[in-house]
């Protein structure tokens, strides 16, 4: 076991330099220069009273732009693990900083979601698999399937005309997590006021994920339901009640629990376009915009961070599978 | 689903009890995207500069409603005979929104700031870069130099916004990252209160102002990024001020309930710039005169102004605002005539020789790429219209939608065939950057137009600080441009407001609308 | 072998949903070929004059906002939503089925230098590196498909990787190796026929998908040039226009939910199919 995890963590280093190494060269590759950039006007003219791009070259100078990619490339690196991402080029403001105040903001939104799809789509792909083939059961896919199918912007917009607009019903509040001057208001006030918030964005994030994780527990359950040592309870005479609950489920909520350890990194991604509709400043309206801008500090520093934190999750999910799926522990220990 | 809804009634219960009021006293406006930094000097971002614009005061400010220079930070200037030399002198009583004095001092210290290479002011050393030198004199009276005599001299000294000297004073502070730049000191009308990163920015007004003070209390600006979400909270009423897209303007915000609540302000601005397609010289198949010219008849674009922008906007032949007298309105519009075109095309050798549909001409098919930016509304329903047309008369266009950086890029480097873009003027106007040869490599004058009289007289304009004399030489410039047709000059689109009727006083000035003048009414009038 | 697809087919289709959805992704497909003689309106053809109508016998469904018919816009953009879905996929099906070989049969060093290329990919922010990607490219049609391309061959590769470190210990493929058969030669003939199946339900899923990514990416601008008629496009440019035209959002929003729909159960129904058998 150790000497597995102690492997597992050796093997993480290249993947690591893999990852900073592709996201540098890509971004260093693309168009747009960050000095030039910033002499431009930014609403879609080119203000005409600017002028001397011999200037662009002393902005240049400025980024540390005018050095060779692999002097860049190690140089960054050294930083990156002194936890020192820089500062962007946009306003100067130390990269952490920013990232500290975008990923609460994704995190809050990303465990809501996930809490709220698995709470529903465990339930709902178990009481598929209790009468697989049924009408109820093909009406569910179907109705699984059409909610995957449509598009997260589309229902943004649709949820805003209609249900926060100002032509027809105003229910909901339609930018950002939180009113202006909420923060007089005492603190289960300012809960509620988030919560409200969080409605519309969170129903256009949760209703494409049912589909997956509702097909999956349904198919992980049925796989348990159909193996032998179901058979056997049953002819012990046991309810089906107990079969289910005791030795079933217990055995198909495995793979959702190390599931749950892939699903981890999306936590951090934050969704551009949800962010994007509802003015919500998290990661990935961080990251859009910085992509839009060539700011490379904070698009390296989200990758890179990104990817740790993916690398860390993915190597728990296998942890959690090892520890919990027996039969892997003692093939294991036969060899 | 039952537990869904009683779950939701329950929130939306309780959180009714929490209601916030939305503060009648406060002006609520939108910007797209979040400021970077509030420093005047290393501003490039037009929501910025907006911003800014209250923080910070002026040497000098324009009337609105006669567009004179009027005193501001100084109360008194004079310009030396040979035009080189201006002379300020300063108010005594302007203090800091710290509480301190603002001196001669200040003005030095920023000008040095925004001339040291190691400050990232690159655009507005730009503006500053004909100034030899600025001297103090005493306490309150600074004198610029100038390399030689510019007619727009003094509009450029008369916008400069001093910077506090006495809060740099920390050598080991990096200019570009002082934390000034996210909670600026000024001595304007209105001072920093608070920035909510990535929500909004709170201004308060200055109750110790030296001038005079606006009457409403406190402006936010909100950063909203989508258009149409922008739209609906302005009709809930969370936003008092909006900038409306021709869209908007036509069809959605007629209803008797938007009415009652808001007006709406149409500005046909002098500065307003206008829309073109420009034509990259250097590449053989825009060379001939007669091809540039052909174009211009494959656009109807009093159709496209009627139908696409919904009548808002004005045809324009020339790089000079219509507004003005600078316009030479003698010279005629081209109607949209696919065969006048298709004939100048011939006369330059374009036709199709050998049969496929498109033009050729020695062996070489018509075909161009053109370039514009995303995120326009207009250009996304202009370009394929352009395309259908120049598809009819046989000439293949490639259009190709690019991302703001990789467009300017593509701009600097002067490595497109054709782009889609737009000049947003200046005032007073002035042509040089964008016309000049000089400008024609490294400035704006990215298409690569050289034309030697145009040269002799855009210089000449330069140095003539007449108005009307300098109208009559734009106008000579307005014609030999229209024949060349460098551009094909599309139209000016005027500034389309929506503001709540609480607020009293709203004037729509040449230029625009003045919001330091608005007054409040907490209650709607009838 | 003919008879195991055959099976899997004859259970696909004991499923009337499988058999609808089946049915609309082949008339989809002639939708596309068929576009031409499907409308008298070319998909560009623009017209001042009629500029967002509502369905009428003349425009079935509406026209644009530049006086396009949106009926004709769905139907050659079908050309265009399915090209990117099976190209992207196609892409990545290869890359996958080459890199998941790869790994799966020599196992060792390559299975180690492989797995650790899959991890590295799993850990991007996919979405985020297409647009890092587009934006170096710059957007056009083929460049999405290549970056979708490129980006999504790590769920291919996994599975053909998992079948073959599976299937190689069996018998008869070590039997062919006794009797001399070359690495290709068992690799083409013996085990990626088995491999197939899982990878063709995983492209179900992955034409649906890409689809919406492309229709993603049109929202952000970084989709199809204008005069293009991706249904992506079509869609995100009608959201101007939601509460005054709402045929404009609806017709390729319908189309959008359709299409994926219909891969998805496809996909699903082979999958369901195909299980029992490999056991």
């Amino acid at each position: 076991m150790l000497r597995y995890l102690t492997r597992r963590l050796l093997l993480l280093i290249p993947t690591f330099i893999g990852i900073t190494l592709i996201t540098f060269v890509v971004i260093r590759l693309a168009p747009g220069d960050p000095a030039a950039m910033k002499l431009q006007a930014a609403q879609g003219t080119i203000s005409s009273d600017r002028a001397a791009l011999e200037v662009i070259a002393q902005t240049r100078k400025l980024y540390g732009l005018d050095q060779p990619i692999s002097v860049q490339y190690i140089s960054w690196v050294k930083r990156v693990l002194t936890f020192d991402f820089g500062d962007s080029y946009k306003d100067h403001r130390p990269v952490l900083e920013k990232i500290a105040e975008a990923l609460p903001i994704t995190l809050l939104l990303n465990v809501i979601t996930l809490f709220i799809i698995y709470v529903i789509a465990i339930p709902w792909g178990v009481f598929s698999a209790l009468s697989p083939n049924s009408v109820l059961d093909r009406l569910s896919a179907l109705i699984l399937f059409i909610l995957y199918s449509l598009p997260s912007f589309w229902i943004a917009i649709l949820l805003i005309v209609y249900l926060g607009g100002g032509d027809h019903w105003n229910l909901f509040p339609i930018a950002g997590l939180m009113s202006d001057g909420a923060e007089k208001l005492p603190w289960h006030g300012q809960l509620l006021n988030v919560l409200w918030h969080l409605v519309l964005p969170v129903l256009c994030l949760t209703y494409g994920g049912f589909s997956f994780l509702a097909r999956f527990s349904r198919a992980t359950l049925l796989e348990v339901i159909q193996q032998d040592f179901v058979r056997t309870a049953y002819a012990k005479g046991l309810s089906r009640f107990r079969v289910m609950v005791h030795h079933a489920f217990r055995n198909a909520l495995i793979p959702q629990l190390t599931l749950l350890g892939t699903l981890l990194p999306s936590l951090l991604g934050g969704s551009v376009i949800i962010e994007q509709i509802f003015s919500i400043p998290g990661m990935g309206r961080l990251g859009f915009e910085a992509v839009l801008s060539r700011d490379y500090p904070v698009v390296m520093a989200i990758a890179t961070i990104s990817a740790l934190l993916t690398l860390v999750s993915l190597l728990l999910s296998d942890l959690l599978y090892l520890c919990v799926d027996p039969r892997i522990r003692f093939e294991r220990k036969g060899k | 689903m039952r537990w869904v809804t009683s779950f939701l009634s329950v929130l939306f219960l309780s959180q009714c009890q929490f209601q916030v009021e939305k503060n009648s006293q406060e002006l609520v406006s939108r910007i797209s995207l979040e400021p970077d930094v509030l420093n005047p000097i290393l501003s490039t971002a037009a929501s910025e500069m907006e911003i800014e614009s209250f923080l910070f005061d002026s040497l000098l400010k324009t009337d609105n409603t006669t567009l004179e220079f009027q005193p501001n930070l100084a109360e008194a200037w004079e310009i030396s005979s040979d035009q080189k030399q201006f002379t300020f002198h300063l108010r005594k009583d302007v203090l800091w929104h710290d509480g301190r004095p603002f001196t001669a001092e200040d003005v030095l210290f920023t000008f040095e700031k925004i001339q040291d290479p190691k400050v990232d002011s690159a655009m507005t050393r730009s503006y500053f870069k004909d100034v030899l030198k600025v001297e103090k004199e005493d306490d309150f009276t600074v004198r610029f130099l100038y390399r030689y005599p510019y007619f727009k001299a003094i509009h450029m000294l008369g916008g400069f916004q001093p910077l506090p000297k006495h809060l740099f004073q920390d050598e080991k502070v990096d200019f570009n990252q002082h934390s000034f730049s996210r909670a600026p000191i000024g001595t304007g009308p209105y001072r920093f209160k608070e920035w909510k990163t990535g929500r909004s920015i709170l201004l308060e007004r200055n109750e110790s102002y030296w001038g005079e003070k606006p009457d409403i209390q406190q402006l936010s600006f909100k950063i909203i990024p989508e258009p149409a979400v922008a739209l609906q909270l302005l009709k809930k009423g969370e936003l008092d001020v909006l900038e409306l897209n021709g869209l908007q303007w036509a069809r959605q915000t007629d209803t008797p309930a938007f009415r009652k609540s808001y007006q709406k302000h149409r500005i046909d601005s002098p500065a307003g710039g206008y829309g073109y397609i420009g034509w990259n010289l250097r590449k053989p198949i825009f060379q001939d005169r007669k091809v540039r010219q052909a174009m211009a008849y494959l656009i109807d674009q009093q159709a496209i102004i009627d139908k696409l922008l919904f009548g808002l906007g004005r045809v324009t032949t020339g790089p000079v605002s219509s507004a003005t007298d600078g316009y030479d309105h003698t010279l005629p519009l081209k109607p949209f005539d696919p065969e006048q075109a298709k004939r100048l095309l011939k006369e330059s050798g374009w036709e199709d020789h050998d049969g496929d549909g498109w033009l050729d001409k020695k062996g070489e098919k018509f075909q161009f790429n053109l370039l514009f930016p995303s995120g326009s509304n207009f250009y996304e329903k202009f370009a394929p219209i352009f395309y259908e047309n120049l598809k009819q008369v046989g000439i293949d266009v490639h259009l190709q939608r690019m991302e703001w950086v990789a467009f300017i890029r593509e701009a600097e480097q002067r490595k497109y065939d054709a782009m889609i873009g737009g000049w947003s003027g200046g005032w007073p106007p002035e042509f040089y950057q964008i016309w000049h040869s000089s400008q024609s490599d490294q400035g704006s004058n990215h298409v690569g137009y050289k034309n030697s009289e145009v040269d002799r007289l855009l210089v000449e304009a330069r140095r003539e600080f007449d108005q009307s004399k300098r109208d009559a030489i734009h106008r000579k410039i307005h014609r030999i441009i229209y024949e060349d047709q460098p551009y094909l000059f599309l139209f000016e689109t005027p500034s389309l407001v929506a503001r709540h009727r609480r607020f009293q006083n709203v004037i729509e000035y040449k230029m625009g609308l003045d919001v330091k003048e608005w007054r409040v009414n907490a209650s709607l009038p009838d | 072998m003919n008879g195991y697809w055959g099976l899997i087919w004859k259970q696909f289709f004991k499923s009337r949903m499988n058999r609808c959805a089946l049915i609309i992704v082949s008339a989809l497909f002639f939708v596309a070929l068929l576009a031409p003689w499907l409308t008298s309106y070319e998909p560009n053809q623009y017209d001042l004059d009629s500029i967002l109508l509502t369905p009428s016998s003349q425009h079935w469904m509406g026209t644009d906002d530049q006086g396009r018919d949106v009926m004709a816009r769905l139907i050659y953009g079908s050309r265009i939503s399915l090209s990117v879905g099976f190209v992207a996929v196609g892409i990545y099906v290869l890359i996958g089925i080459f890199v998941g070989a790869l790994a799966g049969y020599y196992g060792g060093w390559w299975d180690m230098v492989i797995s650790r290329a899959i991890e590295v990919m799993l850990c991007f922010p996919t979405f985020f590196l297409i647009l890092a990607v587009l934006a170096f490219l710059g957007p056009s049609i083929y460049n999405i498909m290549i970056v979708i391309g490129v980006t999504q061959w790590t769920g291919i590769a996994r599975l053909v990787r998992g079948e073959f470190l599976k299937l190689r210990e069996r018998e008869f493929v070590q039997a062919s190796e006794v009797m001399g058969a070359g690495d290709f030669w068992i690799m083409w003939k013996h085990l990626l026929p088995n491999a197939l199946a899982p990878v063709l339900v995983s492209a179900m899923f992955g034409v649906a998908d890409a689809i919406l990514t492309e229709t993603s990416l049109s929202f952000l601008g970084f989709g199809v040039p204008p005069q293009i008629p991706s249904w992506g496009s079509v869609l995100s440019q009608a959201q101007n226009y939601m509460d005054i035209a709402w045929w404009l959002a609806l017709a390729p929003g319908l189309a959008i939910f359709v299409t994926i729909t219909a891969y998805n159960i496809v996909g699903e129904g082979l999958r369901d199919a195909v299980d029992p058998h490999l056991k």
